[in-house]
């Protein structure tokens, strides 16, 4: 263990498990009508906006079902994607100020020769269960605070574990930013409980966006914003921790996701400051974005967590990254959805939740260059603009490593779509620095999609995009397979669920 | 935030005296008496640390008014003194485990020892403040401090 910070006994907080709240049984899945404005606001704009029943909140605590199969099934495409999201928005009649707020619900779509088998189930955190038990909202989140709230003794109080979820060392964890992972049961997705990695770091958040090496190898970051520091974490392919440390960050800031090379960590720190002054209101309005102050590039060595180098970019807000990796020369090259600004979290994210249709600053994909040696980082736009991104993901098999592959979400100006969501996927290759797309139909909402390879094939050079879909049309959810060498020849197959859920966030392919 | 939870000069000789002094002065029948319970005790590994103190105790400007120890018992201890005046105070409890005298923390400040405030305040994004654990010693007094961590 190395702990480059000591934060001392004055940043005591985050306390206490709450473990006597396990005792409590949920009473029923509540949701007991409108009688908030922001759930009235939402529910008169959902008659003349179909696109917001991405919004909703899942109708059932679990749901299982046999998908309806169109197309040809690839042969070799078996396994399970796992998927996490938001999925309860409203509780008793109070509806949540923000779309992260929502409790996660894992989903498991498994895919062998005799079909598509669909099931998805509620995450039974700590905060879950005590807010069924006691039939309202309790807690502040993210981007609300609900009525009367109870105090937060601790970040894993009011984990929702609802960002996304990964597969490692035969367990899978549902992840959160600000806290814990939750161990889930892989088959029948039941809740197991906290995951711990050592007693040392039991608490320790751990974000919701991990880099695994091919090997296995795990790296995370978590930040812990009362103590102005980054938790850094390193796990091996077997999952025992190998070392875990801190570094102090002033001011402290938002990070969602990072990169990692053979030989780095690589954070943008954006300007969104955790300035806690005053009355508390939610963790998201505890931040101001100061635009004029940089965005941070914080490089540290894998080996040595207390190497750091700090560089500076103009102000930007990044949620994802697709990958990194470092050449001979000791120059870090990696990309980002890049935004101007935090607006799309603060703004839009928090207006869909009354019915609003907010407008967000689009996120250009931008490649980024760190020259390690003369401390030196440049940014520059990937694509033309106007083509929007998001949810960038590579081959896993080049993770950490030279990629010349990003499979992602886009929107295209010139083609815009009947909801404010992104409308399409693409799949880009810098060998021919060329864009392939796929637009969904206008009453569709993608969801990520995610490159899985081939079985036996080299990295990168066979397999298939993998994502899911909310058609607001049908009221259905559906999942769709393209062949990565032929995304604009549209879906190989498609399997379409007997029910409609809301749009979630991040997932991992098992392959079985 | 600015938070003690005992202050590290705190050495097991002091304390000892401390228990010794309070010994003597339980005798006395005239004070009124703080009577505290501490619960929920999970080992009789290490000992239980009291401190009880005014405002600027817990802001770890002034000293605290009261610092006890007793030997921990798997379930609960409790004790009775006089020394306490009358008053607003607030009360600190943690089961230090492995006797090192310190409430250990983990690499990000959270505690890793059991603890306990009166009120059994637990706190609001970052610890109970002496206002959330403050109680008034006015005539007789019984407190019950469950410890967890």
């Amino acid at each position: 263990m190395r702990d480059t910070h000591h934060a001392g006994r004055r940043d005591f907080l985050r306390l206490a498990a709450a473990a006597g709240l396990f005792a409590q049984l949920p009473r029923g899945f509540a949701d007991l009508g409108a009688d908030d404005a922001w759930m009235r606001s939402f529910n008169d704009a959902l008659a003349a906006e179909p696109w917001l029943k991405a919004f909703r909140s899942a109708t059932k605590p679990a749901f299982a079902a046999n998908a309806e199969l169109t197309g040809k099934w690839p042969a070799g495409l078996t396994g399970t994607l796992y998927r996490n999201g938001p999925a309860r928005h409203d509780i008793a009649g109070y509806r949540y100020h923000h779309w992260f707020d929502g409790d996660g619900m894992l989903q498991a779509w498994t895919m062998s020769p005799a079909g598509v088998i669909h099931k998805s189930r509620m995450i039974e955190t700590i905060k879950y269960r005590a807010e069924m038990a006691a039939g309202r909202a309790l807690y502040p989140g993210f981007g609300s605070v609900p009525p009367d709230p109870a105090p937060v003794s601790s970040s894993d109080a009011v984990n929702v574990a609802n960002i996304s979820v990964l597969p490692h060392h035969g367990k899978l964890l549902a992840l959160w930013e600000a806290g814990s992972p939750w161990e889930m049961n892989p088959d029948d997705l039941s809740t197991v409980g906290i995951h711990s990695f050592s007693e040392d770091t039991d608490g320790v958040p751990f974000s919701a966006h991990p880099r695994v090496e091919p090997d296995g190898t795990l790296w995370n970051f978590g930040y812990v914003s009362g103590a102005g520091l980054i938790a850094l974490w390193h796990i091996d392919p077997a999952g025992r921790l190998v070392k875990a440390g801190t570094v102090k960050v002033e001011p402290m800031t938002m990070p969602h996701d990072f990169v990692v090379t053979s030989r780095h960590i690589v954070l943008l720190l954006p300007p969104l400051h955790y300035r806690l002054e005053g009355e508390f209101r939610s963790f998201m309005e505890a931040h101001v974005w100061e635009p004029d102050l940089p965005t941070r590039v914080l490089v540290v060595d894998k080996n040595d967590f207390s190497k750091v180098q700090w560089l500076e970019l103009p102000a930007s807000w990044v949620f994802h990254f697709g990958n990194a990796w470092e050449d001979a020369q000791g120059v870090i090259h990696f990309d980002a959805a890049r935004a101007p600004d935090p607006m799309a979290m603060i703004n839009t994210f928090r207006d869909v939740m009354r019915g609003i249709r907010s407008p967000s600053s689009p996120s250009l994909h931008h490649r980024y260059r760190i020259d390690t040696n003369r401390h030196t980082v440049t940014e520059e736009a990937m694509f033309n603009p106007g083509i929007d991104t998001e949810f960038p993901v590579i081959d896993p098999r080049v993770s950490t490593q030279r990629n010349h592959r990003l499979v992602m979400l886009h929107s295209d100006a010139q083609k815009p779509a009947a909801h404010p969501m992104l409308s399409g996927v693409a799949v880009f290759d810098d060998r021919q620095e060329k864009l392939v797309t796929f637009s969904y139909p206008d009453h569709q909402i993608p969801e990520e999609h995610l490159f899985v390879a081939a079985p036996d094939s080299e990295p990168e050079s066979a397999g298939w995009i993998v994502g899911t879909a909310l058609d607001v049309k049908r009221d259905r959810t559906l999942l769709n397979v393209f062949d990565v060498n032929a995304l604009d020849a549209g879906p190989l197959a498609t399997a379409t669920l007997p029910y409609a859920l809301p749009l979630g966030l991040h997932g991992k392919f098992l392959v079985s | 935030m600015h938070y003690n939870y005992l202050s590290p000069s705190i050495t097991l000789i002091r304390l000892v005296f401390v228990f010794a002094a309070l010994c003597f002065l339980s005798s006395s029948v005239l004070a009124d008496t703080l009577t505290m319970k501490i619960d929920n005790i999970q080992t009789a590994t290490g000992k239980i640390m009291i401190s009880v103190g005014d405002a600027n105790a817990f802001e770890g400007k002034g000293p605290y008014a009261l610092q006890i120890i007793v030997p921990a018992r798997t379930g609960s201890v409790s004790f009775t003194t006089d020394a306490l005046p009358a008053g607003s105070w607030a009360a600190r409890v943690m089961h230090d485990i492995n006797n090192n005298n310190e409430m250990d923390s983990n690499m990000v400040g959270m505690p890793k020892e059991p603890w306990g405030m009166s009120n059994n305040a637990r706190g609001n994004f970052g610890p109970p403040s002496f206002a959330d654990a403050r109680f008034e010693m006015n005539g007789d007094t019984a407190l019950t401090i469950k410890v967890e961590k």
